[in-house]
């Protein structure tokens, strides 16, 4: 069982989270600009690498927050977690890395 | 007693004999001591034959004396409290114990299945693969003869009514193992100001030292270690947890463990906890699990009467028994001389050590001569005598040739052979955490390399055989877990120990030669429980296996109970030798949790009953239930399902509950629906893009029917929407979707649209839902008496306002599910239960019915209302619903885009319409395949999702997807029925009932 | 852990009636809202992840712009209007949860022992001292979780799901002579 650092809560036992796929997907700023198979790529492929992923996580049981950790895909560690953007920063903030002090001990 | 227990030595040991026990084994009668595990009762008694090999049905006996225990493997306990399949070497002697062995039924001495061995040449390696394949027809007689033949225990009869439970916790440093060197490293830590765990696997901690001579600091090592035990128990953050087997090292430092608390009580209501599962997440982990001991390879070495070297002297030493009366020790290193000097101690004859290395052993070899013990260097045993016992033993000259054949042995009577092919460090749970090995060339054994989690091994379990080794190794690796913690080491010193013995180094031996060459010579068995040989390696090999993980697959290797504790390193070094490659190049199987077998009881814990899955109720719930209401289970909600009149069935309350409802008044509690306050200077942008409606044309006080899609335009789930405020909505959604959508909303809330001030807040809990439905709802509620106006021109349809009824305050919804007028009271839950009361008080004079789920269903279809995840499965479209009407074309919404992707436009997409079976009176089942015509090659083109008997129409309806369906009204097609010719069904309108909607205006 | 029962209980449970909610949303950067609502509550909204204030009050903070305020029952309705107008030019949300929640008190020397079968937080009095709160899973039930007094939790869990939790905590108190008050 995973042990996620959430940005506000600290770290917490992973049955307190659910998964949101992979972070840092900027969502078209027009979607009828694109082609069905560009938007198709947009809304169905992912990049699953081997290694280094970003992904988001809900801290559901918690504190309600989505937050965005970076995670080995192999050995499954944890190298951080952070914030995602704040209001008004004017991009999406899935697609920001806003890292926060790595906290974990 | 003597009688009783034939073997037991008259003095020493760690037995308490002013305690005998009381135990059965295959029913017969049987005695140990308080201190006793089963395995050394049984050898006390004289019980030499435990069981029989799986597949040869060879008589066995004990080998060894704890985990890697493979052939007594034992049924505990009778009847629903009864656990199958435990090693005897791990069972703490209790009395009134009931023990069967579990292989070998009728009983162990007697096996009508040990024929397999006399013809046994035909079950090779592959033996199941290769015969039991063909005929395939003929599988399932092969299955049921395998499975009653292969004698692995017996599930218990009926539910466990023992108690088992969890328990969460953290620590600082987890040792696993309290043997010398996890006693050292525990010690360390605790001493350094860590919260520290010690978990041993036996009833007592002191490991190997339980069984030693030494002595440490001056004094025995077991009252050493009793000292040591009683200075962390009186430590306050460490945790000592004996009869505990860390089994498994998971992600990111968590651990479990299985704790045996007490024996099977047969009763949960008591406090007492049979087992406890650990959930240990723990910041370093000292890894200090010792070793395990090889057999060597010889002819026959599975006979009753060998054992591992190791466990002979914890027998005699430790449990006061004497396995044999005249002992013949085979070795290829030192530590079987201790085996030689315990038994001359407690009194037995050592015919001989005969040790495969020319030079025998170091200082351990003159100390064993010294007491008249006659060493046999450079020589090896080939081959035993005896069947259900060991008599004698064939010793040979050791050429260095391990396949070639021995040409001349001489025979040597004994009862006992202990033997030692030297030690494998437990890497268990080093390997599960990821950790990486390498072979040691001197020490032949696979050492625990770097450590991809926070963890450090020690001890023997390091490769550090000696006591002086241990206890340093000890006392290093809780030094570095402590100071990796950041704390600071105490001052702690090594104990002085009496210098360790000098060690001839141990000599490489893997299979023994025999007689015959080694395809054609009595067994060699390398995995005693599954009886693999050298032999079925050598075949593997022959037939092209060469990857370790697939010769283990094809010969069974490592596959039982215990999990290659003792054969998997000689199966490999085998295979190696076979294959012509060095021992690292093959490599070992993957290590996996876990350790040792666990109870399914404990995995389970507390989660068991009405503990299984937390259920939901409603705040009316205890009426619902004094009512008399069956329940059914809506996600993890129990909802009233119907209200049974007199005796009722389901339909036939169903049929009276949908008549009231049309004719009179119904009353529901809906409670379970999601509720959501949204509210914020950018909520109606946020509901804009959410929702397929134009939300922002919503008046304060409207309400709204509203679909939420995916981004991919299939309907995720629906619900009424009501403008409460300028800028404040009060949104609902289905029972089971509400978790859900609060979730994505969120989602879009937080990661992709952070600009957005909008605040959601879950009202579900806080609000019950009562609806209020049929002609005399108005009624009902101007009887409860209404501070607001009723009437259909001051609170039309799909309005909403806050009132107060019958002296409560509510917020009070003009929306119908069911297409006839109707309310629905939200009201807070404290104050449910009074108003629900209330209503079924005022509506007496309607003869109010009450209804559950199933008049719901029924009332919604016939007004063609879908249900979203019955009607809806993930892959509709609102456009494949018909709900063309709902989406905007005024603005831009989540899904919008996907809807005109080319799949989203076909015409023959499944549509979703009503069905009428065209015989008038069958109710199809849901789920039910529609077909285009009765032909028997007929293609699907759609499936039934609701279907019911509608009292109020007098005939069967039913929905469905049906391909290309709304331009084929009016069209039969065929409804599949199991065992009879497919049904004839129209295809019709959704609506059944009161298409133009009027009754809801009223 | 004593797991005898013995005339002294461990632990007792019971639920703590005439409690009322509020749930309050805002965000605490911006302007003088959380002062605005410390004026009206007259003691501090905790700006510290998982931790409350208790004064006529409980705050427990909930989220970086979410807490939940617990109070005497009859001083909800008022409570709730008073903020809602006093943080009316603000971004904010109050709403009354009172409904949807119930409170219960876990205490005795066995207390963590009880809650540690079922929650995965580290309950050692130097990881979760009193003063702190958390939302974390008891069983198989989200609850929020306070510390009090050494040796005494407060559950927060919503309505829908305390009759099994109640059952769950009856039933993991059960070795440690649990008093339970008749359900």
């Amino acid at each position: 069982m995973l042990l996620i650092e959430c940005p506000w809560c600290g770290p917490r036992a992973e049955t307190e989270f659910s998964y949101g796929g992979e972070a840092g997907i900027e969502r078209p700023a027009d979607p009828y600009a694109l082609s069905d198979a560009e938007w198709a790529d947009y809304l169905f492929f992912r990049s699953n690498p081997r290694g280094a992923h970003r992904e988001l996580w809900n801290h559901a049981q918690g504190c309600r927050r989505w937050f965005g950790v970076e995670r080995d895909t192999v050995s499954y560690r944890i190298e951080k977690s952070y914030r995602l953007g704040s209001a008004g920063s004017g991009r999406p903030a899935a697609a920001q890395i806003e890292a926060s002090e790595e906290k974990r001990r | 007693m003597a009688a009783a227990q034939p073997n037991r030595l008259p003095s020493g040991g760690r037995i308490d004999r002013s305690r005998p026990l009381a135990f059965s084994f295959d029913g017969k009668a049987c005695e140990g001591f308080a201190g006793d595990t089963l395995a050394s009762a049984l050898m006390a008694g004289g019980v030499s034959l435990v069981g029989r090999s799986f597949k040869l049905r060879r008589p066995r006996g004990i080998v060894g004396s704890g985990a890697e225990e493979p052939n007594a493997i034992m049924q505990i306990g009778e009847g629903a409290a009864a656990q199958p399949n435990l090693p005897a070497t791990q069972v703490e002697l209790r009395g009134g114990l009931t023990a069967r062995a579990t292989r070998g039924w009728p009983a162990a001495r007697f096996d009508i299945g040990a024929i397999n061995d006399v013809f046994g040449r035909v079950l090779g390696a592959g033996f199941y693969y290769k015969t039991f394949m063909w005929p395939r027809s003929w599988w399932k007689h092969y299955e049921h003869g395998i499975r009653k033949s292969a004698g692995f225990g017996q599930a218990p009869d009926g539910p466990d009514p023992d108690r088992y439970e969890h328990m969460n916790t953290h620590c600082d440093v987890l040792v696993a193992g309290g043997g010398a060197a996890g006693l050292m490293a525990a010690m360390t830590a605790a001493k350094s100001g860590a919260r520290v765990i010690l978990a041993d696997e036996q009833n007592e901690f002191g490991g190997s030292l339980l069984a030693s001579a030494a002595s440490i600091d001056g004094v025995p090592a077991a009252d050493w270690v009793a000292a040591a035990v009683a200075e962390l128990q009186g430590l306050e953050d460490c945790v000592l947890l004996p009869s505990s087997t860390v089994f498994g090292y998971h992600d990111h430092n968590f651990l479990t463990i299985a704790q045996r608390c007490a024996g099977p009580t047969g009763s949960s209501d008591g406090g007492a906890v049979r087992e406890r599962l650990w959930r240990v997440r723990a910041r370093q982990v000292v890894l200090a699990q010792g070793s395990l001991e090889r057999p060597l390879a010889f002819c026959n070495n599975d006979r009753p009467g060998v054992m591992l070297a190791s466990a002979v002297s914890v027998y005699v030493e430790r449990y006061a028994v004497l396995p044999g009366r005249r002992a013949v020790v085979f070795t290829n290193n030192d530590s079987a001389y201790r085996a030689a000097i315990s038994l001359a101690g407690a009194g037995a004859e050592v015919a001989a050590i005969v040790d495969s290395r020319p030079g025998g052993g170091g200082e351990l070899g003159v100390r064993a001569q010294a007491l008249g013990i006659p060493v046999l260097a450079g020589h090896v045993v080939s081959d035993v005598a005896g069947r259900r016992r060991v008599t004698g033993a064939s010793i040979a000259r050791w050429s260095g040739d391990s396949w070639g054949a021995v040409r001349s042995t001489i025979r040597m009577d004994c009862d006992l052979v202990a033997v030692s092919g030297g030690w494998s460090p437990a890497v268990h749970l080093h390997s599960q955490a990821g950790g990486r090995l390498a072979w040691d060339e001197s020490r032949l054994c696979f050492l625990p390399a770097e450590a991809r989690q926070a963890h450090v091994s020690a001890g023997a379990g390091n490769g550090k055989w000696s006591l002086g080794e241990c206890l340093a190794d000890g006392l290093r690796a809780g030094a570095e877990a402590v100071s990796r913690l950041g704390l600071k080491t105490a001052a702690i010193r090594a104990p002085e120990t009496s210098p360790d013995a000098g060690e001839n180094p141990i000599e490489p031996l893997w299979r023994v030669p025999a007689a015959r060459d080694a395809d054609r010579c009595p067994r060699q068995f390398i995995d005693f429980q599954n009886d693999t040989t050298v032999a079925d390696i050598r075949l593997a090999a022959r037939e092209g296996y060469r990857n370790v993980e697939h010769v283990k697959r094809y010969t069974a290797l490592g596959f039982g109970t215990d999990q290659g504790k003792l054969g998997n390193i000689n199966g490999m070094a085998v295979l190696a030798d076979v294959l012509g490659k060095t021992i690292p190049e093959v490599g070992t199987t993957t290590f996996r949790p876990a350790y040792t077998p666990v109870s399914f009881g404990v995995c389970a814990g507390e989660s068991v009953g009405e503990l299984y899955d937390p259920v939901r109720t409603t705040a009316i719930h205890q009426w619902h239930e004094a009512a008399g209401a069956p329940m059914e289970t809506v996600g993890q909600w129990r909802r009233p399902w119907y209200f049974p009149r007199n005796g009722e069935d389901l339909h036939a309350a169903v049929a009276r509950e949908c008549l009231a409802v049309r004719n009179s008044l119904g009353v529901m509690d809906a409670s379970t629906l999601g509720k959501i306050d949204a509210c914020g200077p950018d909520v109606v942008e946020f509901l804009e893009r959410i929702y397929t409606h134009n939300v922002g044309r919503m008046k304060v006080g409207r309400c709204a029917y509203g679909v939420i899609p995916g981004e991919d335009g299939m309907l995720k789930d629906d619900g009424v929407m009501a403008r409460t405020g300028e800028r404040r909505f009060y949104l609902t959604t289905t029972t089971g979707g509400a978790a859900a959508v609060l979730d994505w909303m969120e989602k879009w809330l937080q990661t992709e649209w952070p600009e957005l001030e909008v605040y959601l807040t879950s009202l579900t809990d806080h609000y019950s839902t009562i609806a209020a439905a049929g002609p005399n709802s108005r009624r009902l509620l101007e009887k409860l008496g209404c501070d607001i106006p009723l009437d259909k021109e001051r609170f039309p349809f799909m309005t909403v306002k806050p009132a107060e009824l019958a002296g409560m305050r509510v917020m009070l919804f003009r929306v119908s599910f069911s297409g006839e007028l109707a309310f629905e009271i939200n009201i807070d839950s404290n104050n449910a239960p009074a108003m629900w009361r209330k209503i079924m008080e005022a509506g007496a004079e309607f003869d109010i019915a009450p209804y559950g789920t199933e008049t719901m269903h029924v009332l919604r279809a016939e007004k063609g209302f879908i249900i979203a995840g019955q009607d809806t499965d993930g892959s509709v479209t609102p456009v494949d619903l018909g709900m063309n009407w709902l989406l905007s074309k005024e603005k831009d919404f989540l899904g919008k885009r996907s809807l005109q992707r080319p799949d989203c436009l076909r015409e023959d997409r499944k549509q979703w319409v009503g069905l009428l079976s065209q015989d008038g009176r069958t109710v199809l089942p849901e789920g039910t395949q529609l077909i285009g015509d009765n032909g028997k090659a007929a293609k699907m083109c759609g499936h039934v999702t609701s279907s019911y008997f509608s009292a109020c129409l007098g005939h069967p309806i039913a929905l469905g997807l049906v391909a290309g369906g709304r331009q084929r009204k009016g069209e039969t097609i065929y409804a599949a029925q199991a065992g009879r010719d497919p049904l004839p069904v129209q295809i019709v309108s959704p609506v059944f009932y009161d298409p133009r909607g009027k009754r809801q205006h009223v | 852990m004593s797991e005898t029962s013995s005339p002294l209980p461990g632990v007792e449970i019971s639920v703590r009636s005439g409690r009322g909610f509020l749930n309050l949303r805002l965000n605490p950067r911006r302007g003088q809202a959380l002062e605005a609502a410390e004026r009206i509550l007259g003691q501090p909204v905790p700006p510290a992840a998982n931790t409350f204030t208790a004064g006529e009050h409980e705050i427990y903070w909930l989220g970086p712009d979410e807490w939940l305020i617990a109070t005497a029952a009859e001083r909800v309705l008022s409570l709730g209007s008073e903020l809602a107008e006093g943080l009316a030019g603000f971004h904010s949300a109050v709403n009354d949860v009172s409904g949807g929640h119930v409170e219960l008190l876990v205490s005795g020397v066995d207390a963590r022992t009880v809650l540690t079968k079922g929650c995965t937080l580290d309950l050692h009095p130097r990881e979760f001292a009193p003063g702190q709160c958390a939302q974390t899973g008891l069983g198989r039930a989200a609850v929020l979780l306070a510390a009090g007094d050494p040796s005494i939790y407060t559950i927060v869990v919503r309505r829908s799901v305390s009759d099994y939790l109640c059952s769950w905590l009856a039933n993991a108190a059960r070795p440690h002579g649990a008093r339970f008050p008749a359900r």
